[in-house]
């Protein structure tokens, strides 16, 4: 086997303070964008509510209403 | 079939054509423990000796630097910094960059690796 290569110290220093700068970067990022997900999820759900009580209001209107055309 | 033997059988037994290895080569694995017959999946035999080798390597490449060499590193730093106002990247030949630019590209991807461990996921941010 080829015997493992002498890294040297500049690399390794540059290597795990990129790790530890993007596990910082990447937690400060999530906890910026959670809100924003939070917001997005809270609207999608009430548009979606209103959206079902129009379509339940427009079905009981159809069923009241008596044309000879149904 | 060879099951469990037992604590103070022999070690050595001649594998068969059809043996299977039980991991434990039929000993107990603990002293005081009833003796158990676990059956090893090929997934571990598959994998132990490539995790050898990783290792082999790991542990001289990919360790973190000691304190003792983050001064190295900082005189590293001044060295490019120095060979850079001296204009030696004139002379820096077309071989020697792209080696230098895979390097850097490597420690880019260390990056993506801590973001992707910092935001708990893959692909994206799960919010």
């Amino acid at each position: 086997m080829v015997p493992p290569v002498q890294v040297s110290p500049l690399i390794k220093f540059a290597r795990y303070s990129a790790l530890l700068l993007g596990i910082t970067y990447g937690s400060i990022r999530f906890s910026y964008l959670k809100p924003y997900g939070e917001e997005d999820r809270r609207r999608e759900a009430e548009e979606k509510k209103q959206q079902e009580e129009a379509a339940r209001i427009a079905k009981e209107l159809e069923a009241q209403e008596d044309t000879i055309l149904k | 079939m060879s099951g469990c033997h037992g604590h103070g059988d022999a070690v050595t037994r001649r594998t068969g054509a059809g043996d299977q290895d039980y991991g434990n080569q039929g000993r107990s694995p603990k002293p005081g423990l009833p003796c158990v017959a676990p059956r090893s999946p090929a997934t571990i035999n598959y994998s132990r000796p490539r995790l050898a080798t990783f290792w082999y390597y790991a542990r001289v490449e990919l360790t973190p630097p000691n304190p003792a060499e983050i001064p190295k590193a900082i005189e590293g730093i001044k060295g490019l910094m120095q060979s850079y106002k001296r204009g030696r990247l004139s002379e820096l030949t077309v071989r020697e960059a792209l080696r230098n630019g895979l390097v850097a590209t490597e420690i880019l991807f260390w990056f993506y690796i801590g973001e992707c461990i910092g935001k708990g996921g893959l692909i994206g941010y799960n919010v």
